[in-house]
């Protein structure tokens, strides 16, 4: 059996931007809405499906200098962008697929998150958009 | 054109071509990116030679 043990080399890139070595956490969740159409005569319940409703979250540490997390992710509030993410730094392939949530739009960001004595991380959660999966 | 700024998106100075998607305008606001155009060698005019009355 092999399994994937997440250390330090995921891919994340927001808008073009990596942020690989400012991201602690990431997560894909693939939607698909399930439409119910169970009727008369049915012994059980039954769904088609509906819209996609794909979504990533990821988690950041902040960082206001040049080129960090701020300036990169600030100015997505409200739009939309495309996030890239697999599951090693390596090239594309069928075990290490890439991951794209294409005109998925940010809602909200948190410039500041701070507790005293801990390093700030802001979570991020972008909705809506179109999921691909790359092998190659 | 654009032109990478922040190692973070490619090698600083050489262009960038966004893909479909891509919040362009988010890239220039953060100064990740920018709209100039590559730097040109200077080109030396050389000095008109007068000519001599005979």
């Amino acid at each position: 059996m092999s399994t994937s043990v997440y250390l330090s080399n995921p891919s994340v890139t927001i808008n073009s931007v990596d942020l690989s070595n400012q991201c602690t956490a990431a997560t894909i969740t693939y939607t698909v809405e399930a439409l119910e159409n169970t009727a008369f005569g049915s012994t059980a319940r039954t769904y088609t499906s509906g819209l996609a409703n794909n979504s990533i979250t990821v988690t950041l540490y902040q960082s206001y200098a040049a080129a960090e997390t701020e300036v990169s992710v600030y100015n997505l509030v409200g739009t939309t962008t495309s996030i890239v993410i697999k599951p090693s730094s390596g090239a594309v392939s069928a075990t290490n697929p890439s991951y794209t949530l294409a005109t998925a739009y940010l809602e909200s960001h948190t410039p500041i998150n701070a507790s005293l004595g801990e390093l700030s991380t802001i979570d991020l959660t972008f909705t809506g958009g179109t999921l691909t999966k790359a092998t190659s | 054109m654009y032109i990478i700024v922040s190692p973070r998106i490619g090698t600083p100075g050489d262009k960038f071509e966004p893909a479909d998607g891509i919040n362009v305008q988010a890239l220039i606001d953060g100064g990740l990116i920018s709209t100039d155009k590559p730097k040109k060698s200077s080109k030396v005019k050389e000095e008109p030679v007068e000519e001599q009355p005979q």
